[in-house]
């Protein structure tokens, strides 16, 4: 198993640096939405009034 | 027949008032220059400051600052490029008479050209003036492939100026402007950076024009390529 | 057998990018298909005998300058269709594709290294491909510093142009470069004959990592795009509320 930490290495680093940017983008979403959910609901309340 | 002719003569006659506006603007600009000469002063001695640096980082080693020597002129010509364009783009928008200019137009790419080609004057002075003192340090006989070298110097320069000019005017528009120009200008001009300097290399080496074809090749398409990309974008660029 | 399987898998593909449409089955798509790709990876494909274990490397690299090359290029494509159509639409899929292919360029810069050190033993020669890379990744960055973040109508038009004369330029680059230096070993996909130099177990393996990359791109382009067009509508929200709230 000559070279394997290259290997490893290599893996590693591409899963952590495609799982932190999946994650980084969902966590982003959501709090968009929860923004968005708000903002409308302010939004009606202003209309209704 | 007598359609053709007509179109003919409203052709000639609308390049004739293209052709007219560019050098209008282009006398402009020189004009201007050529009273405070501010532009070319910090391009030529920036190119040359470039040069002695890069003398002082190499060492004494003759042979070696002799075969990366062409590598360094056009190094020093891409910086001074982009001090250049810096200092146009900056007098321009303390002026803000682009918005006059373009107003004026017929055809807006008559201010693309126009300003290409000064970019591409200064650059000339600037390279007039530094290879003599190129020369002198690096011990190098310019003048032994004069001709090849000419035609490989306005194919470069050509390249740089098209390029630089076309960020220029984004990066005008930006507000890090210092910092966007030579990040957008240097890697687009890589092409141009890599082909010129082996194509100066050979030359330098005694090599004949038909042996760098190749690289003169890459050189030009790569100027009409941009010169096109560039026409046809520069209305998006300066339209409000 | 593997020649069934392939047809299998060609006729599979669109109904399968159709139902991809719907986020829940992409994501499981995705998922699933990764998981095969290293299943197969570390399980199924022969370890190369020259190059032993760490050429294993290749199957995530190649996959992803692919995966990269074909951002670029939906970059360039996207940044057409916006100068001409003045779509917002366009522009979002620009950036989204743009920064994820800066992800993706950022990655084959890392894992080729990692894969030539101990091939070649050095860490950077200047080969073609991972020169062409390099010049990419910062072309590309800068299009991302142009954009920053807010949205300025002009801003994106110049990061439209950026966008095109970037993909432009690469053959260019990808020209002048191979001039420039010529010590790029010659490619393991396909050599000369039009014969691979992978096994077809190694081969099918690639190609399995390919689709797992690309779907995990495209998964990627509709979160990010998702991002850009709820920051949009949050503004106009905004804008509006405070519209109503002046009135």
């Amino acid at each position: 198993m000559k070279n394997f930490w290259y290997l490893f290495a290599a893996y590693s680093i591409i899963w952590t640096a495609l799982c932190v940017y999946m994650i980084r983008l969902s966590q982003k979403n959501k709090e968009l939405q929860v923004e968005l959910r708000n903002l409308r609901a302010q939004l009606e309340r202003i209309l209704t009034k | 027949m007598c359609k053709h002719s007509n179109s003919f003569i409203v052709l000639m006659l609308g390049s004739n008032i293209f052709l007219q506006q560019v050098l209008a603007l282009l006398a402009k600009d020189l004009k201007t220059e050529w009273r405070t000469r501010e532009i070319f002063t910090s391009m030529f001695v920036f190119a040359v400051l470039v040069v002695v640096v890069f003398n002082f980082a190499i060492g004494a080693d003759t042979e070696l600052i002799r075969q990366v020597a062409s590598g360094v002129i056009w190094i020093a010509l891409s910086f001074a490029s982009v001090l250049g364009l810096q200092r146009t783009g900056q007098m321009e928008s303390e002026e803000d008479s682009l918005q006059g200019v373009l107003l004026a137009l017929h055809d807006r790419s008559a201010l693309f050209i126009a300003k290409m080609l000064a970019q591409m004057l200064y650059l000339l002075v600037v390279v007039i003036c530094t290879l003599p003192l190129c020369g002198i340090w690096f011990r190098i006989d310019f003048l032994a492939c004069l001709g090849a070298l000419c035609v490989a110097f306005a194919l470069g320069m050509l390249g740089l100026s098209i390029v630089g000019t076309l960020f220029g005017m984004i990066a005008l528009h930006t507000r890090a402007c210092e910092v966007m120009l030579p990040m957008l200008f240097l890697p687009v001009s890589i092409p141009v950076t890599i082909a010129a300097v082996q194509a100066t290399a050979q030359l330098i080496d005694g090599k004949r024009l038909r042996d760098i074809a190749d690289y003169l090749v890459l050189i030009g398409i790569f100027d009409v390529v941009f010169f096109v990309l560039a026409l046809i974008v520069f209305d998006y660029i300066v339209e409000e | 057998m593997q020649k069934w399987w392939t047809i299998m898998l060609f006729v599979m593909a669109f109904p399968c990018i159709y139902l991809c449409m719907n986020r829940v089955f992409h994501a499981t798509v995705m998922c699933i298909t990764m998981n095969v790709a290293i299943m197969l990876i570390f399980l199924y494909a022969p370890t190369e005998k020259m190059q032993g274990i760490v050429q294993k490397i290749f199957y995530f690299h190649v996959s992803s300058a692919i995966t990269m090359f074909f951002a670029f290029f939906l970059v360039c494509v996207a940044s057409i269709m916006y100068l001409w159509k003045n779509s917002d639409w366009w522009d979002t899929i620009a950036l989204s594709a743009a920064e994820i292919g800066v992800v993706f360029c950022t990655l084959v810069l890392i894992t080729g290294p990692l894969w030539a050190r101990p091939i070649w033993g050095t860490w950077w020669s200047w080969d073609p491909t991972l020169t062409l890379t390099l010049v990419l990744w910062l072309i590309y960055v800068a299009y991302l510093m142009l954009r920053i973040e807010t949205y300025d109508p002009k801003r994106a038009r110049f990061a439209a142009i950026l966008g095109i004369i970037g993909f432009v330029d690469v053959p260019l680059i990808r020209w002048s470069v191979e001039k420039w230096r010529t010590l790029h070993p010659k490619p393991v996909l396909i050599q000369e004959g039009g014969t691979t130099g992978l096994t077809s177990a190694m081969l099918l393996t690639f190609l399995v990592c390919l689709v797992a990359f690309l779907l995990l791109f495209f998964y990627l382009l509709r979160e990010r795009m998702s991002v850009v067009q709820s920051r949009h509508a949050l503004e106009v929200l905004r804008h509006d509320i405070d519209e109503l709230c002046v009135g």
